[in-house]
């Protein structure tokens, strides 16, 4: 298992990042990320806004690949759950694979809020949580670097 | 952006559009009652249902609830 944080301070004010934040995908620093559905989404009674959303990505498999296992079984997806609460202005947003579940856990943890010394600008803490199973450490530890190199890029 | 329906992707840039106006406009500005897009929600949830059932894509413990948390009738 490899634990991965981050924390990253955005010049903008946390509605405006937020804002930006529902609107994530298309981004062309993760153009992995092709599809984005919104499985369900309601305010609950204490006035804070619930999304579950469907992430479909495509790793670019080479294209002998994809026709050796058929071109619609080279996407994976990610379940994600999203809390925006608009009073104590937080937004978290907690994600997980449902693909190759067997084989790799991805768990992202994201909280956006506004910087505690300046209203005008937002910090993200990010954290990613990333078990393979049955392999070394080693590689696990090359997922989390990976990830690290496009966890920037919101 | 695309749907995981490649039939529901316009339904979902409407749905996407009327989302994102009340979120910026009215939501985070404290006014998160009344919800204008619910149509257009109910008929996009219906489209990705079918789509997440033809590819098998396996969601765990979420009912299709839509706005409200109204249950479609084919709600699985």
């Amino acid at each position: 298992m490899k634990i991965w944080t981050s924390e990253h301070v955005f010049d903008h004010p946390w509605e405006t990042v937020t804002t930006a934040a529902m609107q994530k995908y298309p981004n062309p620093m993760n153009p992995s990320v092709v599809g984005v559905d919104v499985l369900d989404r309601h305010v609950d009674p204490s006035g804070k806004l619930h999304s579950h959303r469907l992430l479909s990505t495509e790793w670019g498999l080479p294209s002998i690949v994809k026709s050796l296992i058929g071109s619609a079984r080279t996407k994976t997806y990610v379940q994600e759950h999203s809390v925006v609460d608009p009073v104590e202005k937080t937004m978290e947003l907690k994600s997980t694979n449902i693909s190759f579940t067997n084989m790799v856990s991805v768990d992202e943890r994201l909280i956006y809020k506004p910087h505690p010394q300046d209203p005008e600008k937002t910090i993200l803490t990010q954290e990613a949580i990333i078990s393979v199973q049955g392999v070394s450490s080693y590689l696990e530890g090359l997922m989390a670097s990976t990830r690290s190199n496009g966890m920037g890029n919101t | 952006m695309n749907s995981v329906g490649e039939a529901c992707t316009d339904m979902k840039r409407k749905y996407d559009q009327c989302f994102n106006r009340w979120f910026a406009e009215k939501f985070l500005k404290g006014d998160g009652s009344g919800d204008p897009c619910t149509d257009l929600f109910k008929r996009y949830q219906q489209c990705i249902q079918k789509a997440i059932k033809e590819k098998e894509i396996p969601i765990e413990g979420l009912e299709f609830m839509g706005h409200g948390k109204e249950k479609p009738e084919n709600s699985s």
